[in-house]
Protein backbone atom coordinates (compact mmCIF):
# COMPACT_ATOMS: atom_id res chain seq x y z
CA UNK A 1 0.00 0.00 0.00
CA UNK A 2 1.41 3.30 -1.02
CA UNK A 3 2.48 6.41 1.70
CA UNK A 4 -0.61 8.07 3.15
CA UNK A 5 0.28 11.95 2.59
CA UNK A 6 -0.81 15.12 4.38
CA UNK A 7 -1.61 18.01 3.23
CA UNK A 8 1.97 20.06 4.13
CA UNK A 9 3.70 16.85 2.91
CA UNK A 10 2.04 16.83 -0.43
CA UNK A 11 2.48 21.01 0.01
CA UNK A 12 6.51 20.00 -0.39
CA UNK A 13 6.45 16.94 -2.61
CA UNK A 14 4.77 18.98 -5.59
CA UNK A 15 7.20 22.09 -4.78
CA UNK A 16 9.88 19.28 -5.31
CA UNK A 17 7.75 18.32 -8.50
CA UNK A 18 7.69 21.93 -9.78
CA UNK A 19 11.53 23.15 -9.04
CA UNK A 20 12.46 19.94 -11.24
CA UNK A 21 16.79 20.63 -11.31
CA UNK A 22 16.33 23.46 -9.10
CA UNK A 23 14.48 21.80 -5.78
CA UNK A 24 16.97 22.65 -2.44
CA UNK A 25 15.45 24.11 1.16
CA UNK A 26 15.47 27.63 0.47
CA UNK A 27 13.66 27.47 -2.96
CA UNK A 28 11.17 24.36 -1.90
CA UNK A 29 10.38 26.73 1.18
CA UNK A 30 9.58 29.80 -1.19
CA UNK A 31 7.30 27.75 -3.42
CA UNK A 32 5.21 26.38 -0.26
CA UNK A 33 5.09 29.50 1.27
CA UNK A 34 3.68 31.12 -2.29
CA UNK A 35 1.74 28.36 -2.98
CA UNK A 36 -0.06 28.39 0.63
CA UNK A 37 -0.27 31.71 0.66
CA UNK A 38 0.98 31.72 4.59
CA UNK A 39 4.39 31.88 6.43
CA UNK A 40 6.12 28.60 7.04
CA UNK A 41 8.95 27.94 9.48
CA UNK A 42 11.95 26.49 7.19
CA UNK A 43 12.03 24.25 10.33
CA UNK A 44 8.82 22.65 9.37
CA UNK A 45 9.95 22.40 5.92
CA UNK A 46 12.90 20.93 6.91
CA UNK A 47 11.40 18.57 9.44
CA UNK A 48 8.97 17.39 6.64
CA UNK A 49 12.15 17.04 3.81
CA UNK A 50 13.84 14.48 6.75
CA UNK A 51 10.31 12.62 7.51
CA UNK A 52 9.86 12.10 3.43
CA UNK A 53 13.52 11.01 2.81
CA UNK A 54 13.35 8.44 5.83
CA UNK A 55 10.30 6.79 4.07
CA UNK A 56 12.04 6.97 0.13
CA UNK A 57 9.78 9.22 -0.96
CA UNK A 58 12.48 11.84 -1.87
CA UNK A 59 16.36 11.65 -2.08
CA UNK A 60 18.95 14.12 -2.03
CA UNK A 61 22.42 15.26 -2.64
CA UNK A 62 24.50 17.84 -2.03
CA UNK A 63 24.93 20.96 -4.35
CA UNK A 64 27.84 23.81 -4.57
CA UNK A 65 26.71 26.84 -3.12
CA UNK A 66 26.99 30.39 -3.72
CA UNK A 67 28.44 33.91 -2.08
CA UNK A 68 25.22 35.06 -0.58
CA UNK A 69 24.93 31.81 1.23
CA UNK A 70 28.55 32.01 2.31
CA UNK A 71 29.54 29.32 0.48
CA UNK A 72 27.75 26.67 2.46
CA UNK A 73 26.45 23.60 0.10
CA UNK A 74 22.33 23.74 -1.12
CA UNK A 75 21.15 20.19 -0.80
CA UNK A 76 19.03 19.30 -3.81
CA UNK A 77 15.38 16.86 -3.75
CA UNK A 78 14.71 14.34 -6.23
CA UNK A 79 11.05 12.84 -6.31
CA UNK A 80 11.50 9.00 -6.52
CA UNK A 81 9.12 6.48 -7.82
CA UNK A 82 7.17 5.94 -4.74
CA UNK A 83 6.80 9.61 -3.87
CA UNK A 84 5.28 10.06 -7.22
CA UNK A 85 3.21 6.69 -6.65
CA UNK A 86 1.80 8.41 -3.59
CA UNK A 87 1.12 12.20 -4.72
CA UNK A 88 -1.03 10.52 -7.32
CA UNK A 89 -3.00 8.20 -4.90
CA UNK A 90 -3.56 11.64 -2.60
CA UNK A 91 -4.88 13.52 -5.62
CA UNK A 92 -7.20 9.99 -6.87
CA UNK A 93 -8.34 9.51 -2.87
CA UNK A 94 -9.72 13.60 -3.23
CA UNK A 95 -11.16 13.06 -6.22
CA UNK A 96 -12.88 9.98 -5.48
CA UNK A 97 -14.20 11.79 -2.50
CA UNK A 98 -15.74 14.96 -4.37
CA UNK A 99 -17.01 12.91 -7.81
CA UNK A 100 -20.86 13.02 -8.34
CA UNK A 101 -20.28 16.82 -6.74
CA UNK A 102 -20.17 19.89 -8.53
CA UNK A 103 -17.25 22.12 -7.53
CA UNK A 104 -18.04 24.70 -5.85
CA UNK A 105 -20.76 23.33 -3.65
CA UNK A 106 -24.07 25.49 -3.94
CA UNK A 107 -26.96 24.88 -2.43
CA UNK A 108 -26.19 22.51 0.37
CA UNK A 109 -26.69 24.72 3.31
CA UNK B 1 21.35 42.85 -0.80
CA UNK B 2 24.19 42.26 1.06
CA UNK B 3 26.68 39.02 1.17
CA UNK B 4 28.27 40.86 4.45
CA UNK B 5 25.86 41.02 6.49
CA UNK B 6 25.07 38.30 9.03
CA UNK B 7 22.62 36.90 11.67
CA UNK B 8 23.71 37.20 15.24
CA UNK B 9 26.79 34.48 15.39
CA UNK B 10 25.37 33.13 19.15
CA UNK B 11 22.32 31.89 17.33
CA UNK B 12 24.22 30.10 14.70
CA UNK B 13 25.58 27.99 16.86
CA UNK B 14 22.21 27.24 18.96
CA UNK B 15 20.94 26.85 15.24
CA UNK B 16 23.94 23.66 13.82
CA UNK B 17 23.52 22.80 17.82
CA UNK B 18 20.13 21.43 16.54
CA UNK B 19 21.11 19.90 13.08
CA UNK B 20 22.80 16.66 12.10
CA UNK B 21 26.41 17.05 11.32
CA UNK B 22 24.78 16.76 7.19
CA UNK B 23 22.34 19.04 7.49
CA UNK B 24 24.75 21.92 8.93
CA UNK B 25 25.52 23.51 6.30
CA UNK B 26 22.92 23.27 3.98
CA UNK B 27 20.13 24.13 6.74
CA UNK B 28 22.45 26.99 7.82
CA UNK B 29 22.93 28.07 4.36
CA UNK B 30 19.64 28.47 3.77
CA UNK B 31 18.65 30.81 6.45
CA UNK B 32 21.68 32.78 5.49
CA UNK B 33 20.42 32.85 2.10
CA UNK B 34 17.13 34.02 2.80
CA UNK B 35 18.53 36.54 5.92
CA UNK B 36 20.81 38.23 3.14
CA UNK B 37 18.63 37.87 0.02
CA UNK B 38 14.91 38.99 1.39
CA UNK B 39 14.39 39.72 4.95
CA UNK B 40 17.07 41.80 5.87
CA UNK B 41 16.35 44.40 2.80
CA UNK B 42 13.06 44.09 3.06
CA UNK B 43 12.88 44.69 7.57
CA UNK B 44 16.36 45.90 8.16
CA UNK B 45 18.85 44.50 10.79
CA UNK B 46 16.80 44.39 13.72
CA UNK B 47 13.79 43.04 12.74
CA UNK B 48 15.52 40.42 10.21
CA UNK B 49 17.87 39.40 13.72
CA UNK B 50 14.63 38.82 15.66
CA UNK B 51 13.22 36.86 12.68
CA UNK B 52 16.50 34.69 12.45
CA UNK B 53 16.11 33.86 16.29
CA UNK B 54 12.65 32.86 15.71
CA UNK B 55 13.58 30.50 13.14
CA UNK B 56 16.36 29.08 14.99
CA UNK B 57 13.77 28.18 18.04
CA UNK B 58 11.78 26.53 15.47
CA UNK B 59 14.23 24.26 15.37
CA UNK B 60 14.93 24.02 18.84
CA UNK B 61 10.83 23.43 19.62
CA UNK B 62 10.50 20.73 17.12
CA UNK B 63 13.77 18.81 18.71
CA UNK B 64 12.17 19.69 22.27
CA UNK B 65 8.70 18.78 21.90
CA UNK B 66 8.40 14.85 21.60
CA UNK B 67 10.46 14.97 24.68
CA UNK B 68 8.55 17.75 26.83
CA UNK B 69 5.42 15.74 26.08
CA UNK B 70 7.15 12.89 27.58
CA UNK B 71 8.22 14.34 30.57
CA UNK B 72 4.72 16.36 30.86
CA UNK B 73 3.06 13.07 30.86
CA UNK B 74 5.29 11.46 33.21
CA UNK B 75 4.62 14.40 35.69
CA UNK B 76 1.19 14.18 34.97
CA UNK B 77 1.26 10.37 35.81
CA UNK B 78 3.12 10.84 39.23
CA UNK B 79 0.43 13.67 39.66
CA UNK B 80 -2.56 11.23 39.34
CA UNK B 81 -1.11 8.15 40.94
CA UNK B 82 -0.65 10.54 43.85
CA UNK B 83 -4.10 11.73 44.30
CA UNK B 84 -6.03 8.96 43.20
CA UNK B 85 -4.41 6.08 44.06
CA UNK B 86 -1.83 7.21 46.89
CA UNK B 87 1.19 5.25 47.89
CA UNK B 88 1.44 3.70 51.17
CA UNK B 89 5.38 5.16 50.76
CA UNK B 90 5.82 8.30 49.38
CA UNK B 91 9.46 8.44 49.52
CA UNK B 92 9.69 5.41 47.49
CA UNK B 93 7.64 7.04 44.35
CA UNK B 94 9.57 10.29 45.14
CA UNK B 95 12.87 8.50 44.12
CA UNK B 96 11.17 6.71 41.22
CA UNK B 97 9.08 10.28 39.69
CA UNK B 98 12.82 12.01 40.01
CA UNK B 99 14.92 9.61 38.31
CA UNK B 100 11.99 8.98 35.54
CA UNK B 101 12.18 13.19 34.87
CA UNK B 102 15.95 13.36 35.15
CA UNK B 103 16.19 10.40 33.11
CA UNK B 104 14.17 12.34 30.52
CA UNK B 105 16.08 15.26 30.42
CA UNK B 106 20.07 13.61 30.36
CA UNK B 107 18.25 11.52 27.81
CA UNK B 108 17.17 14.25 25.69
CA UNK B 109 20.40 16.67 26.27
CA UNK B 110 21.90 13.13 25.46
CA UNK B 111 20.33 12.70 22.04
CA UNK B 112 20.23 15.82 20.92
CA UNK B 113 24.31 16.37 21.07
CA UNK B 114 24.82 13.16 19.84
CA UNK B 115 22.98 14.27 16.75
CA UNK B 116 25.40 17.25 15.84
CA UNK B 117 28.18 16.72 18.00
CA UNK B 118 27.22 20.04 19.87
CA UNK B 119 27.26 19.90 24.01
CA UNK B 120 25.40 22.87 23.33
CA UNK B 121 22.60 21.60 22.02
CA UNK B 122 22.25 19.46 26.00
CA UNK B 123 21.59 22.49 27.95
CA UNK B 124 19.36 24.21 25.80
CA UNK B 125 16.78 21.38 25.05
CA UNK B 126 17.29 20.73 29.05
CA UNK B 127 15.71 24.08 29.64
CA UNK B 128 13.19 23.96 26.04
CA UNK B 129 12.44 20.38 27.45
CA UNK B 130 11.02 21.90 31.02
CA UNK B 131 9.85 24.62 30.07
CA UNK B 132 7.70 23.49 27.37
CA UNK B 133 6.36 20.52 29.33
CA UNK B 134 5.61 23.44 32.62
CA UNK B 135 2.33 24.50 31.42
CA UNK B 136 1.34 21.24 30.51
CA UNK B 137 1.66 19.77 33.57
CA UNK B 138 -0.04 23.05 35.32
CA UNK B 139 -2.85 22.55 33.27
CA UNK B 140 -2.99 18.63 33.51
CA UNK B 141 -2.70 19.15 37.13
CA UNK B 142 -5.67 21.59 37.35
CA UNK B 143 -7.96 19.17 34.78
CA UNK B 144 -7.33 16.65 37.35
CA UNK B 145 -8.37 18.78 40.31
CA UNK B 146 -11.34 19.99 38.36
CA UNK B 147 -12.58 16.34 37.82
CA UNK B 148 -11.41 15.12 41.21
CA UNK B 149 -11.89 17.43 44.45
CA UNK B 150 -13.80 15.16 46.76
CA UNK B 151 -12.74 15.45 50.45
CA UNK B 152 -10.72 12.23 50.19
CA UNK B 153 -8.73 13.14 47.26
CA UNK B 154 -8.32 16.85 48.68
CA UNK B 155 -7.01 14.81 51.72
CA UNK B 156 -4.61 12.84 49.13
CA UNK B 157 -3.43 16.15 47.76
CA UNK B 158 -2.71 17.07 51.23
CA UNK B 159 -0.84 14.43 51.94
CA UNK B 160 1.48 14.49 48.90
CA UNK B 161 2.99 18.06 49.34
CA UNK B 162 -0.29 20.06 48.56
CA UNK B 163 -1.52 21.81 45.70
CA UNK B 164 1.33 24.02 45.34
CA UNK B 165 4.01 21.85 44.89
CA UNK B 166 2.10 20.43 42.24
CA UNK B 167 1.57 23.97 40.64
CA UNK B 168 4.98 25.12 40.98
CA UNK B 169 7.53 22.44 40.69
CA UNK B 170 7.07 22.52 36.85
CA UNK B 171 8.36 25.73 37.41
CA UNK B 172 11.38 24.99 39.68
CA UNK B 173 12.44 22.30 36.79
CA UNK B 174 13.86 24.71 34.54
CA UNK B 175 17.10 25.18 36.47
CA UNK B 176 17.69 20.98 36.80
CA UNK B 177 16.68 20.66 33.05
CA UNK B 178 20.32 22.82 32.42
CA UNK B 179 22.02 20.84 34.43
CA UNK B 180 20.58 17.52 33.43
CA UNK B 181 20.80 18.51 30.06
CA UNK B 182 24.24 19.60 30.09
CA UNK B 183 24.98 16.41 31.35
CA UNK B 184 23.43 14.37 28.72
CA UNK B 185 24.83 16.86 26.50
CA UNK B 186 28.42 16.27 27.57
CA UNK B 187 27.92 12.69 27.15
CA UNK B 188 26.33 12.38 23.82
CA UNK B 189 29.14 14.58 21.99
CA UNK B 190 31.88 13.01 23.76
CA UNK B 191 30.08 9.86 22.25
CA UNK B 192 29.51 11.41 19.10
CA UNK B 193 33.26 12.39 18.64
CA UNK B 194 34.16 8.75 19.39
CA UNK B 195 31.99 7.44 16.78
CA UNK B 196 33.38 9.93 14.27
CA UNK B 197 37.35 9.47 15.37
Amino acid sequence: MAEVLGSFEQAVLLAIVRLREGAYGRAILKEVQERMERDVAAGAVHATLVRLERKSLITSSLGPGTPIRGGRARRFYRLQPVGLRALNDARAAVDDLWRGLEWPLKGYA
Amino acid sequence: MSVDATPPGWAEVLLRAFLTAGDSDSVSGDLLEQYRESVRPARGRRRADLWYVKEVLGFVWRSARLWAAVFAVAFLARTALDWLVPPADFHARANVSTLLGAGIVLLAGFWAASRSGSFVAGPVIGVATAAIAAPIEVMGAATLLAGWHDPITMAAIRGSGGLEEVLTLPLLLVLPGIVLGTLGGLLGAAVKRLRSA
